[in-house]
């Protein structure tokens, strides 16, 4: 046993498990400190679509996965995707979707905006929350995410009209690159299908 | 020993420019210098990893076992990527989402490693931290100035402000990059080189007025052997040169005397056989 304290393998092993240690405590603390809340994320996605920070108040929440209500709180799920949120803000509606089926079955969260117009619905503007496995994603910028806009959804959805990652948008004029994200069409597509039923059933 | 900070601060922002000079830390340099601000952004996170990670490894660098360090370097810059990650999170989102994949990425930036392991395992903590904030300086000039470059011809913008409407949008796509960072190693070699040049010639200007005050024969000996062993005088081996042409033309000389004492011998040896004759 005193062979092996004195061993250079001991000398090794203890001096990582001390970093690790002494790092894994100040990222603890440091992650307490600087933690982003769901609601504070939230915040943030909505300033991004409205330009300005506005405030969801309980009786705007719709749904919300979150939510301690109960009947609030359960996701509406899709073999494609899923809607965690869907909240009243001013006369527009903000859904948060979670579109699947990514690359390396990465996901992408999304935040949508669906703006009523004389009893249809258009989707007005989308903008990336977070993502999963999909490394790239970060390369995917506002013209990509602009082109997301739809009118009418109703129509759209009895039409079969859904968005599909075929195609893609231009992103490079010399090499005619495109960009294409199947898990943001399928984000988009729960809005689509969500409106599509709900208000064909109304 | 004396650390000398001035040399630090000069390696680090030019003579050995990270990116420039040493090619380090080329995939966030390539991908993430389409915009001005986006440099810096990366910029300021490697060099605050770079100071951070140097200090705390030449403090650990007599009792992390040499066995390990690499995995030990790799644990605590993790630490300090992770922490970068953690504020720009929180306080700045947009820079955040810019960077993306490559924040994490930068626990195996070549640049953090190769210093950690080049330098702070090997000097004092504040020399360590000196070179993380110059290295890190050098690395922050080259992207904006890569970036800003990129965005103005493949934008028409500089740090978001639209300038005009012209573009050539093959800067803002990957070959651009390619091709933008070859420009800025071509010019930055082209420009260190004529200074080195020029520091030469001074050099090579000093060492013969240095050797002025010796015989006409070695000053002509040491000006022909520091010509001939060192057509391209380098500023350190200049002084090496002079001695080598005083040690080569006292040699000369000596040679010359033996010469001549040999000569001497020979016309004693001739004078006494031409007197038996």
């Amino acid at each position: 046993m005193a062979k092996f304290v004195k061993s250079t393998w001991f000398k090794c092993i203890t001096v990582l498990l001390v970093i690790s240690v002494i790092s894994g405590g100040l990222l603890a603390a440091l992650n307490d400190l600087l933690f982003v809340s769901s609601e504070e994320r939230t915040a943030r996605a909505v300033a991004k679509i409205y330009g300005e920070e506005i405030t969801v108040t309980e009786d705007d929440i719709i749904l919300d996965t979150a939510s301690a209500d109960p009947e609030k709180s359960s996701p509406i799920e899709y073999d494609f995707g899923r809607i965690d949120k869907i909240y009243r803000v001013n006369e527009d509606y903000l859904f948060q979707t979670v579109g699947f089926q990514g690359y390396k079955y990465g996901t992408v969260t999304l935040w949508i905006r669906v703006v009523p117009n004389s009893g249809a619905a258009n989707i007005d503007k989308v903008i990336l929350e977070t993502y999963s496995k999909q490394t790239l994603m970060s390369k995917f910028g506002e013209t990509y995410f602009s082109e997301f806009k739809l009118t009418d959804i109703t129509e759209n959805y009895r039409n079969g009209n859904f968005f599909s990652p075929d195609g893609g948008v231009n992103s490079n004029p010399n090499t005619g690159a495109t960009l294409s994200a199947t898990a943001c069409c399928n984000a988009v597509n729960c809005v689509i299908k969500y409106i599509g039923e709900n208000l064909d059933e109304n | 020993m004396k650390t000398d900070y001035k040399k630090i601060a000069f390696d680090g922002v030019i003579a050995s420019n990270p990116t420039l000079k040493l090619v380090l830390g080329t995939c966030p340099t390539l991908a993430l210098t389409t915009l001005a601000m986006n440099g810096i952004g990366m910029g300021l996170a490697v060099t605050f990893v770079l100071i951070c990670s140097n200090a705390i490894i030449s403090c650990l660098r007599k009792v992390i076992p040499s066995e390990v360090r690499i995995p030990a370097f790799v644990l605590i810059i993790a630490t300090f990527v992770t922490i970068v990650r953690l504020v720009l999170d929180k306080l700045l989102p947009d820079i955040y989402d810019s960077l993306g994949l490559y924040l994490p990425l930068i626990v195996v930036n070549c640049i953090i490693l190769a210093r950690a392991e080049s330098f702070a395992s090997k000097n004092t903590v504040l020399a360590s931290a000196c070179d993380g904030l110059f290295m890190g300086i050098g690395f922050t000039l080259a992207l904006t100035v890569m970036g800003a470059v990129r965005e103005i011809l493949g934008a028409g913008a500089i740090f978001g402000f639209k300038l005009w409407d012209f573009q050539i949008s093959f800067f803002s796509s990957s070959a651009g990059a390619f091709f933008t960072y070859a420009m800025f190693i071509m010019t930055f070699g082209i420009i260190s080189s004529a200074i080195g040049k020029k520091k030469k010639i001074k050099a090579y200007e000093l060492t013969r007025a240095a050797l002025n005050g010796g015989t006409e024969q070695a000053e002509n000996n040491a000006a022909f052997s520091s010509v001939n062993t060192c057509p391209a005088p380098i500023s350190g081996a200049t002084p090496i040169a002079a001695e080598q042409a005083q040690k080569i033309s006292s040699g000369i000389t000596g040679q010359a005397e033996k010469g001549q004492s040999q000569n001497g011998e020979k016309t004693q040896t001739q004078t006494i056989k031409e007197e038996e004759n």
